[in-house]
């Protein structure tokens, strides 16, 4: 055994811990060996012409997930290859033709539930055990102390294994599956997928395996599968579906041997994995070639291939008589070895009696279904050709073909499991070591594995002398059987079920979404205005002590701005206009820019003053659009809103009266005072912070920006903006106000000059920024206003200078932004600053820092906001009905727009 | 006290802008409560000291600078929604309404 630990998560101890153990080593060769042969097998079988280098990825990808599941000594690790393996399964399901989507969800929702099951039992064993290591976990001693913890993740993980095992009631994926490429089936039922459920339950059977409800679950699902599985496997036509149910029925039997948790049931489990792997294998790649050279793979299409293809044939027939548990293949040997761990079970009584019953009804059915396989492929099953039936179930269906034998690149790496079946069936004793070390690893004891192809005469012979008996007397009479089990055997169908249960689940969401469905914003504003009310009246009935507040808190000059406020606002909230509302909002806001000014913050202000400038240009471009006055509202609706305002307003002042100025700066505020100058050399401790203490946070700001600007775009473009409201300008077309160019000329007079000066202050504010009021963000709303004015002052937007490349303009903020912390892991750490001294002439110096190249970033993408904004907000129509109406309407737009900035 | 007010008076107004009809009333009403929760972080700091966090030492009285940071990256993505909600308000096939009430 070998052990390897890298770690991934050292605060939660998880680690990369993988470890090679007799139980890995036998499913590692598992996926690796079927995995080769299927690659192989795909070049020959795939279309030629077209290239299927995402398959191979896929495949590639879910080997490596398989190899990395059993390999996994970390129950997190183990975990997410468990979703690896789900989600390769997906993808390589959802490329297989138009018909595969729907089966690939199915798919999905089947075993990504189990995969949650699997989450939580992870989730339990962490908690339970304090351990992510699972060799560690499943020794622990604290399960002793909790049984119910014990059980219940015994059942989750029982559940996730069934799903991906395909087990009754999950195993409809499987059949569902059959729509993907043979060699994908091929894989996902002889070595991966269906296989790592196996894995799990042999890994975890050290720990459970002596839990009653986990051996009750096990055996009971894993025989009533296997019977079902055989069972449909004898009613289906399509070669592919027999091998589908065949596979149920194998997991099944598989299953219900792991849940007697003897070390003879697991060395039966090791050998039977491996046979099923190895003639599974086979059976569906040479139901593949069958398939590629004749077109068809139906029973009642296929008509002595015996003569045609004989090398097939012999291929199959060795794989299948392995499956039917003839002597002297493996099948026999993993056959007789589960036979005799249900017969030595500790378990007694009329149970065990049942149990091995269906074990050898099982048995039975398979030898049927085996035969069935080889004589409806080879021979003719029930005597009759149905030319009909020729062709349709088939991949490759071509009538003009003439079935031939496959080529030997072909038949290869389908015969090898087949000969493998033969030779360690007929020289077992070599598997002992690797089936030792299995079993060993899955019981945690020794166990001499003793396989041999005769021990004499055992109970266990006797009972395979029974199948094959009653199995020959199944296939001499399969014609009446074969119509007797023609029909429906039951009225549903899993896939229907899924299928309910998944437009059940659609049309319930849709229902609780419906409940708040609606434009209405106060509808949805209710219910945290309603919280916030609860919230509030708790408070003050539970009367809290308060500390004092501090000293000095108001200044007089505080209550002028209060009452400005006031004034603005009551304006607001009353006007019927909306450029009014627009205009009493701004000026309050230019009140709240003081306030931030005379509370110290000389950055926030400035960068308040001019968002109002901005805001109120392009809301005023937004408002052209727009009726003069708001929709009317009723009274009721008036006072109710009055009412939760008021409510609200009282609560705001409670919050903030009671909560705060209450204490001194916050420690780390006053961290930043004392300490910005030694850590950054700035200055300015807020431009400090927003770009090296906090840089990340800033570019994620960066990324907002960014993406509501986009979001401006894809809005705008995709859904037409209104047209300009017209009507009201209509009468100015004999006035003055129409000449739009002669209008404008003051205000590119006054751009003229001083743009230079404004961009020159910009760029002074953006290197000042470090040390005075200043940097990316003010300077940025600088520009704007620039911009802003340049806008203004073109004649039409066609001429306007802000049609500049904002779109590159903001990536190329993010970019510069990026790439710039990108460089801070030269000093340690993302975003950490660097400092350069750049020489100036004359003796002196500029000390360049990496901030404000991101301060750069933050500028640029800033811009760009503001260009988007202008240029979207601010386009003419552009689905006007006809040049001449266009033309009509152009000069009275233009002059409207003159009129309202 | 005086802050305090002001954030009561710039929420209260929000409010009622919000529950109003029409996406520009709801934009106004929005940027007032930004204002609100920005003020109740200046409050949430000390507003006895009200020097300017500029200067390398003597920062006794200095204004605390966090919540400083906070509000001026709460400015520009408020500006930005702003932006956002305008172009909204323009797309809708009924003006900037919000409802079907007559």
């Amino acid at each position: 055994m070998r052990e390897e630990a890298i770690p991934w998560i050292p605060t939660l101890d998880i680690a990369l811990r993988v470890r090679m153990d007799g139980l890995a080593m036998l499913f590692v060769f598992l996926v690796l060996f079927i995995g080769a042969l299927v690659m192989a097998y795909s070049a020959r079988y795939l279309a030629k012409g077209v290239t299927h280098a995402d398959y191979f990825g896929w495949m590639l990808l879910f080997a490596f997930a398989m190899v990395g599941l059993v390999v996994a000594d970390d129950v997190v690790l183990m975990f997410v290859f468990w979703e690896l393996t789900t989600l390769c399964s997906f993808f390589l399901l959802n490329r297989s033709g138009p018909k595969a989507g729907p089966v690939a969800v199915r798919t999905l929702l089947i075993t990504a539930s189990g995969g949650l099951c699997l989450l939580f039992a992870v989730i339990l064993i962490i908690t339970t055990t304090g351990t992510t290591e699972l060799s560690a976990a499943l020794v622990s001693d604290a399960w002793a102390d909790d049984p119910t913890a014990l059980t219940a993740s015994a059942v989750l993980v029982a559940v996730a294994a069934m799903t991906k095992s395909a087990q009754f009631p999950f195993h409809m994926w499987l059949p569902d599956a059959m729509v993907a490429p043979t060699p994908v089936s091929a894989y996902l039922h002889a070595a991966a997928m269906v296989k790592a459920g196996i894995y799990l339950l042999m890994r975890f059977t050290p720990l459970f395996g002596d839990n009653t409800v986990w051996q009750v679950l096990l055996v009971t699902v894993g025989l009533v599968t296997a019977l079902m599985g055989a069972l449909f496997a004898l009613q289906r036509h399509d070669l592919k579906a027999i091998m589908a149910y065949s596979t149920v029925s194998q997991l099944g039997f598989l299953v219900a041997v792991i849940g007697l948790g003897t070390p003879d049931a697991l060395k039966a489990a090791a050998v039977h994995t491996l046979a099923h792997a190895l003639f599974k294998s086979t059976l569906f790649m040479t139901v593949g070639i069958i398939d590629h050279q004749t077109g068809t793979r139906d029973l009642r299409g296929l008509y002595r291939l015996r003569r045609v293809m004989p090398v097939t044939m012999i291929i199959t027939i060795l794989a299948a008589l392995s499956m039917a548990g003839v002597i002297p293949l493996l099948g026999f040997i993993s056959k007789e070895t589960i036979f005799a761990a249900f017969i030595d079970a500790p378990h007694r009584g009329l149970p065990a009696v049942l149990a091995t019953s269906a074990a050898v009804a099982v048995a039975t059915l398979t030898f049927a279904y085996s035969c069935r396989i080889v004589l409806g492929g080879f021979w003719n099953y029930r005597g009759v050709e149905d030319p009909r039936l020729r062709g349709p179930a088939g991949e490759h269906h071509d009538p003009e073909q003439k079935p031939a034998e496959a080529s030997a690149l072909f038949l290869i790496p389908a015969a090898l499991p087949a000969v493998a079946g033969l030779v360690l069936g007929l020289f077992a004793g070599h598997l002992d070591p690797l089936i030792q070390g299995a079993t060993q690893a899955a019981t945690g004891s020794y166990h001499d594995p003793d396989l041999t192809l005769w021990h004499g005469l055992t109970p266990e012979l006797g009972l395979s002398v029974l199948v094959l008996v009653t199995g020959v007397v199944l296939v001499v009479f399969r014609a009446p059987i074969d119509q007797w089990l023609n029909r429906e055997l039951l009225p549903f169908t899993g896939v229907g079920i899924i299928e309910s249960l998944r437009r059940g689940a659609i049309s319930t969401g849709t229902r609780v979404g419906d409940l708040t469905r609606t434009d209405k914003q106060y509808v949805h504003l209710g219910a945290p205005w309603i919280l916030l009310a609860a919230l509030g009246i708790g408070a003050v009935v539970s009367a809290p002590v308060l500390s004092a507040q501090v000293e000095g808190l108001d200044q007089t000059s505080d209550w002028v701005l209060l009452a400005m406020i006031a004034l603005f606002l009551l304006g607001a909230v009353t006007t019927h206009s909306r450029l009014t509302a627009l205009l009493l909002v701004g000026a309050a806001g230019y009140v709240v820019s003081i306030w931030f000014i005379t509370l110290g913050a000389v950055d926030v202000g400035m960068t308040q003053i001019l968002v109002e400038i901005l805001t109120a240009v392009v809301l005023v471009l937004a408002l052209r659009k727009l009726p003069r006055n708001f929709h009317k509202t009723r009274r009721t609706r008036a006072a109710v809103s009055a009412a939760a305002a008021l409510g609200t307003g009282v609560l705001a002042f409670g919050a903030a009266f009671a909560l705060t100025g209450r204490r001194d700066v916050s420690a780390l505020g006053q961290y930043y005072l004392e300490n910005t100058y030694q850590d950054t050399g700035g200055t300015n401790i807020v431009a400090a912070i927003l770009v090296d203490y906090r840089a990340l946070d800033t570019l994620g700001e960066l990324t907002v920006v960014t993406m509501a600007a986009l979001a401006i775009i894809a809005v705008l473009t995709s859904r037409r903006s209104l047209d300009e409201h017209v009507n009201d300008f209509r009468q100015w077309n004999q006035s003055a106000l129409i000449d739009h160019v002669d209008n404008t000329l003051p205000t590119r007079t006054l751009f003229r000059w001083l743009a230079p000066l404004i961009g020159i202050f910009s760029l002074y504010l953006l290197v000042r920024g470090h040390y005075e009021p200043g940097g990316g963000f003010i300077a940025a709303l600088v520009a704007g206003t620039a911009l802003c004015l340049a806008y203004l002052g073109a004649p039409t937007d066609r001429e306007s200078p802000t049609r500049l490349p904002y779109r590159t303009i903001m990536a190329a903020g993010i970019a510069i932004a990026t790439l710039i912390g990108a460089t801070g892991w030269v000093n340690g750490s993302f975003l950490r600053p660097l400092y350069v001294e750049v020489p100036l002439p004359f003796g002196m110096s500029f000390d360049l820092t990496s901030t404000l190249i991101f301060d750069i970033g933050v500028y640029l993408a800033v811009v760009g906001l503001v260009l988007v904004a202008l240029n979207y907000l601010g386009q003419a129509p552009r689905h006007s009905a006809g040049p001449q109406e266009e033309d009509a309407l152009r000069p009275a737009a233009e002059a409207e727009k003159e009129g309202s900035s | 006290m005086t802050l305090s007010l002001t954030i009561a008076l710039l929420t209260a107004a929000g409010v009622y802008l919000i529950l109003q009809r029409g996406m520009i009333r709801i934009i106004l009403g929005f940027i007032l409560l930004s204002h609100a929760a920005n003020l109740f972080l200046f409050a949430a700091g000390n507003a006895a000291r009200r020097d300017a966090p500029i200067g390398a030492d003597g920062l006794a009285g200095a204004a605390d600078p966090l919540p400083q940071a906070f509000v001026l990256t709460a400015i520009v993505i408020a500006f930005a929604i702003t932006m956002l909600m305008s172009a909204l308000a323009v797309t809708s096939e009924t003006g900037d309404d919000t409802e079907d009430e007559g």
